[in-house]
């Protein structure tokens, strides 16, 4: 091939290698498969817009849906449920993730430990933790509580404590040269640097805690969830569908105060 | 007293800040309490109500679990999570192209970011309750309610790609004559995809704690094997059905996070890197040696 011809010649294209070929091959492969294991049915695409129960969607009956009680009461205890879990779950994780930071951690064996234990914790999905906790104290939002504060606590570990990992490690190191002990030399050379960043993943857990909260309640945990669980059982779509409407203004106000927050902390 | 050890004065403002910030946090928490049915005995009774089942659950009562097939339960989740994945990946795609404000115009722009956002504000629990009268119990209500769920992150992930591209490509493409469509497919596409499926990944590892917990509504995967030991209090079995759940949770974090590490970086080792055992490992346990 040449290039001489005024540049009308297209450039080879690079070449399949086989191995590429092979990787798609088994993607697809196993989707192919996972696709059958699921039951996987097209035909719901558009056998779904003529299910007889969309008329149960429609209309909204907005005077249940705007009673206080039926919605705004476990609204406001869904959010009472995200506010003291975030708030407990963030500030067991201030320590927890300084001892999971090689930085900052005060012996090798406890950034072992918490390292260990909170990536098992993490795998644990939230709704599990709430299953378990209202199991152990009980249906209710006290479940739902504790459940989301473990979440937190996973969560806010992990951002903060990489965090922490990547922070100027200069100032600890000055307060350790001049002899200070382990807590007082993180507490004024680490603890100020990350602040900021603390507050605004705090936040953004907050937000994470908002939407998880929300759920709760079909697992028995408390909050607005256990209303759509009840509503669910007697096929009153309708009024699922106002709650949904409600809960989405909500969140949405809340979501877009929490970020407006957190861009001005970083 | 010398001037060395007079302590500089911290800068203005900075307690008060401090004092609003307790002050908000205590009001938050007072509230928060007032409406949880908090009460003494309550608080201090959980953890020894946590204590007693957690002793419980020791040790877990794997063989009665596997012959119940609850490993084939845990692929099953696994399975709705890939297949929810792929859905959402070939229906966020080409929406992320006409969402991205470098390539398209704002008439479509607009609507398809607000769609994004509007399947975004929807949980994947609340999707299945909706769906699951209209499928049928089972894992295909999970699928539809993790793929449609994932447009929405998987969308606003790829858009957001897209627009932090290089427009240099781009131009050579519309310089040569090419149509709307070409330059897409040869300027933005080979910069983008990398990190676009990269994020198919994420979001997959994100679907498999996501499908195990729509099993507890019943829309297929291990969350119904949980519930259904929980409610009988068979702590033994339940506690199986967990360590399964998160054996099978942490080996695909692992792997998937490999691949993904070798899809940023391409398949070039450095010498500087390194090793991938290593890497392998601190995915797996957190601990970076």
């Amino acid at each position: 091939m040449t290039h001489a011809a005024g540049g009308s010649v297209r450039p080879d294209r690079p070449p399949r290698r086989p191995r590429t070929l092979g990787i798609a091959a088994a993607v697809i492969a196993f989707s192919l498969f996972a696709a059958r294991e699921v039951g996987f049915d097209p035909s719901t695409f558009w056998e779904v817009w003529s299910n007889p129960l969309w008329e149960k969607f429609w209309p909204i009956p907005w005077d249940w849906v705007t009673d206080g009680s039926n919605v705004m009461g476990p609204l406001i205890e869904t959010f009472q449920i995200a506010t003291i879990s975030t708030i407990l779950g963030c500030s067991l994780a201030l320590p927890v993730s300084f001892a999971m930071s090689s930085l900052t951690t005060p012996n090798r064996p406890t950034y072992l430990v918490s390292r260990a234990v909170m990536n098992v914790v993490r795998a644990v999905p939230d709704l599990f933790w709430a299953k378990l906790m209202v199991t152990a104290v009980g249906i209710g939002a006290f479940a739902g509580s504790w459940a989301l504060t473990i979440f937190s606590l996973a969560v806010m570990v992990k951002l903060f404590s990489e965090t922490v990992d990547g922070a100027d490690p200069g100032p600890l190191e000055a307060a350790r040269a001049a002899g200070g002990r382990h807590t007082p030399s993180v507490r004024t050379g680490m603890l100020p640097t990350v602040f900021p960043d603390y507050v605004a993943h705090a936040l953004y857990v907050f937000e994470l805690n908002i939407r998880a909260s929300i759920v709760l309640g079909l697992v028995g945990a408390g909050g607005i969830g256990r209303v759509i669980e009840a509503q669910r059982q007697f096929f009153r779509f309708d009024r699922i569908l106002g709650m949904l409407v409600i809960i989405f203004v909500v969140v949405f106000v809340i979501e877009q105060a929490s970020v407006a927050l957190r861009k001005r902390l970083v | 007293m010398t001037a060395t050890t007079q302590r500089p004065t911290p800068p203005r403002g900075a307690r008060e800040r401090r004092g609003a910030l307790a002050v908000v946090l205590v009001v938050a928490m007072v509230w928060s309490l007032s409406g949880l049915e908090v009460t003494l005995d309550r608080l201090l009774g959980a953890p020894g109500d946590a204590w007693a089942i957690l002793r419980q659950m020791v040790p877990p009562a794997f063989a009665r679990v596997y012959e119940r097939g609850a490993v084939g339960k845990v692929f099953e989740s696994v399975y709705i999570a890939w297949i929810g994945t792929v859905i959402g990946a070939v229906l966020s795609l080409p929406l992320a192209f006409m969402a991205a404000h470098n390539v398209a115009p704002v008439w479509i722009r607009v609507p398809i970011r607000q769609f994004f956002n509007a399947i975004r504000a929807v949980p994947e629990l609340i999707l299945a309750v909706i769906l699951i009268p209209i499928t049928g119990l089972g894992p295909w209500a999970g699928t539809l309610a993790i793929g449609i769920h994932s447009i929405g992150t998987l969308g606003k992930w790829a858009t957001e790609s897209i627009e932090s591209i290089d427009s240099g490509p781009i131009e050579a493409v519309e310089s040569t004559g090419g149509r709307w469509v070409s330059s897409m497919r040869w300027a933005v596409f080979p910069q983008v995809m990398s990190t676009i499926s990269s994020y198919w990944l994420f979001r997959f590892e994100i679907n498999v704690r996501a499908s195990a917990v729509l099993g507890m509504i019943g829309a297929g995967g291990v969350g119904s094997e949980l519930v259904s030991h929980l409610v009988f209090r068979d702590f033994p079995a339940a506690s199986a059905v967990l360590v399964f759940t998160i054996a099978v949770v942490l080996t695909i974090d692992t792997a998937s996070a490999a691949v993904r590490r070798r899809i940023i970086r391409g398949g070039v080792g450095r010498p500087d890197e390194p090793s991938r055992s290593g890497e392998a490992l601190a995915d797996l346990t957190g601990i970076r040696l």
